[in-house]
């Protein structure tokens, strides 16, 4: 087997283990919820829970909690809703009124899009901006650079995102919030258009419509530059720290005594050899980027997957199976960001594949 | 003496240290620099006209900076705000450090089997967005008033101002710290003074706490100097999206954000409304991060 797709494997492997462990402590913390408010996860959505008296209500609680065992022990209960998680029953949403998975399955496409453009950008940009700083250290080109992460990490997202609103939209008109203009909406509805990835972009190329891709690679500008904001700054700031610290090698020294030119030891040596701490780097903060894309979401309503979410805090039941299935959605999210940065920093860096077979 | 002298080699260091120096001093003497209107139970605004009023006000002679939707003074509440947002980063940075630091420093000693499952479990948190976790704590410790009798522990959260936030944050930052600790200590623990201190019949706690905590611990101090902006701004975040009330700066900004967009395309038609919170939230994370950067220099020479 080719050591790269033997790592590959290898990662993969790691990622049931990282779910139970996650599912485990999540379920342990929905314990704490009286088994009352664990019921309405297994509502059964042909009820309507705002038409039933309060008796019918109680009783059809009590049936679920006996039909459901959720007096049972933890272990028992666990496995059971690991099961019903992986035979596609998240459970129903009180306050959404709405199967998770089905909310959750139609609004995935539009958070996938967002990251995907995200990290198209943020990855190379960040990673030519540290190179560039690293080679300038403590010049104009640096202290602008330096000040400017500085900003970018510490500026709340809304607030750059609103003023961006004001900027582009309501002044130059150049950018929209939302996912489409009205009447590109109108062609995507129609049953002419097929929806193959339910990603807008590649949808519009699949379907031979550039004028579709071309309206939402421009309502994908703001968020996408809002959400690589910070990220940029993390792999930008790791790629400079790297490059400076690899310029003093042994190798480099010896490529330039060679008279190597300056311009291909930076980028063939050098930053061949930063690259694995910065794709590391930028997996550890993949949580932290889709807390962010979950943010841009709202500010530019895209009616993403964080839609659920928003007004959380005023949400009169308890709703479990909606955090729940949130929570294990976002965790998976993560897990693929992480693995693809893997596989990318495997590709990129022969040695981790190398160690394996070690 | 070096590590001083090597902290304020760059000018940066200092100028976080002046930031930082300026945020305590306004949280200080918040009476003084704004005094609320009853110096007994100062709140975290002050009205400054009918609470009704949306209209926000440019500043004026009463009120420096102005107005905020509801007459709320802009200027009293940065003040202020300065207090909330210590008190937010110092809690949730210094508890989530102290958990990392310890798991970190139990796992890296015992080595083994425990060591490879905590070390699992800290990799399985890290794929784990905090806004998930706010989400759940929010509905198991603070369910909403439809829960009417609140748990011991739900009393004590309420009492001691926890929010949400602060729980799901200190929950899901504590594994930067703790991968950090315990690569040092696994890498330490072999060292020639670990060994010397453990055949002279030191006790495990001894070794932990006097050798290989002290010898290890640096990069954690730089990370939670560096956490401690970064939380406030985390928290602003979640306040926008509803799941939390927050600290002046962030509620001012989540309460006036149609403010933010202006009139005609220009964002700043209202600027007194949010560049001052703004600018209060970036200078508090440059400063925070200036220090934590210093810190590096100095403590970690190695690096540079």
């Amino acid at each position: 087997m080719p050591p790269l797709l033997k790592y590959i494997l290898r990662r993969l492997m790691i990622i049931p283990l990282t779910l139970v462990i996650i599912t485990l402590t999540l379920y342990g913390f929905a314990m704490l919820v009286p088994v009352e408010d664990r019921a309405q996860v297994y509502w059964p959505s042909s009820l309507d829970p705002d038409r039933l008296t309060a008796e019918k209500l109680q009783q059809v609680i009590q049936r679920i909690i006996h039909d459901r065992h959720l007096n049972d022990p933890f272990p028992v209960q666990y496995l059971n809703w690991l099961g019903n998680l992986l035979g596609g029953e998240w459970g129903w949403s009180p306050n959404l009124h709405v199967q998770v998975l089905d909310y959750l399955q139609r609004r995935i496409p539009v958070t996938l899009e967002v990251t995907l453009y995200a990290m198209l950008l943020f990855i190379p940009l960040g990673i030519v901006s540290g190179v560039l700083a690293s080679q300038r250290r403590r010049g104009k080109f640096d202290n602008g650079f330096r000040a400017t992460a500085f900003i970018a990490t510490s500026i709340p997202p809304f607030v750059l995102g609103l003023m961006m609103i004001s900027v582009f939209y309501v002044g130059l008109h150049w950018f929209a919030p939302g996912r489409l203009s009205s009447n590109m909406a109108v062609i995507v509805q129609s049953p002419a258009f097929h929806s193959y990835t339910g990603l807008m972009t590649i949808d519009g190329l699949l379907n031979g419509r550039l004028d579709v891709t071309k309206d939402a690679l421009l309502h994908l500008v703001m968020p996408v530059v809002v959400v690589a904001a910070l990220p940029w700054a993390t792999v930008a700031r790791v790629t400079r720290a790297g490059m400076i610290e690899e310029s003093g090698k042994e190798y480099v020294i010896a490529a330039q005594a060679r008279g190597v030119p300056p311009r291909s030891i930076v980028w063939r040596h050098t930053l061949r050899n930063t690259l694995s701490p910065v794709l590391t780097a930028s997996a550890l903060s993949a949580a932290t980027l889709v807390t962010g894309i979950y943010v841009v979401e709202i500010i530019f309503n895209l009616k993403g997957v964080s839609e659920m979410i928003v007004g959380a805090a005023q949400f009169t039941a308890l709703d479990v199976s909606a955090a729940l299935g949130f929570a294990v959605y976002s965790v998976l999210l993560v897990l693929v960001i992480m693995l693809i940065l893997d596989i990318l920093q495997a590709v990129l860096d022969p040695r981790l594949r190398e160690r394996i077979d070690a | 003496m070096r590590t001083w002298r090597r902290f304020f080699s760059h000018w940066q260091s200092g100028l976080g240290v002046l930031l930082v120096g300026s945020f305590l001093a306004l949280a200080i003497f918040a009476p003084r620099i704004a005094p609320p209107t009853d110096p007994s139970q100062p709140s975290d605004y002050k009205f400054m006209g009918r609470k009704t009023d949306q209209m926000p006000r440019p500043p004026s002679e009463q009120s420096p900076l102005g107005t905020a939707a509801g007459q709320i003074d802009i200027f009293y509440s940065v003040v202020w705000g300065t207090r909330t947002a210590l008190r937010f980063g110092l809690i949730v940075a210094v508890s989530s450090a102290t958990i990392g630091v310890l798991v970190g420093a139990v796992s890296g000693y015992a080595g083994g089997r425990s060591h490879a499952v905590a070390m699992r479990v800290t990799d399985a948190f890290l794929a784990f967005p905090v806004i998930a976790g706010v989400w759940l704590f929010q509905l198991v410790l603070f369910p909403p008033a439809a829960a009417a009798q609140p748990t011991p522990l739900m009393r004590v959260l309420a009492e001691s101002n926890i929010t949400p936030v602060m729980v799901g944050l200190i929950a899901f930052s504590w594994m930067a710290h703790a991968r950090l600790i315990s690569t040092n200590i696994t890498r330490l623990k072999t060292a020639d003074f670990v060994l010397a201190s453990q055949s002279l019949g030191a006790s495990r706690r001894r070794l932990i706490f006097k050798h290989l905590l002290p010898n290890s611990i640096s990069p954690a101090i730089v990370l939670l100097a560096r956490d401690i902006g970064g939380m406030v701004i985390l928290e602003a975040a979640f306040v926008f999206i509803g799941l939390s009330s927050g600290g002046p700066w962030a509620q001012i900004l989540v309460n006036n954000r149609n403010w933010i967009i202006g009139t005609g395309g220009n964002p700043l038609t209202y600027w007194w409304v949010y560049l001052p919170p703004t600018i209060a939230l970036i200078l508090f994370g440059i400063g925070w991060n200036l220090l934590g950067d210093g810190l590096n220099d100095a403590l970690n020479p190695r690096d540079h």
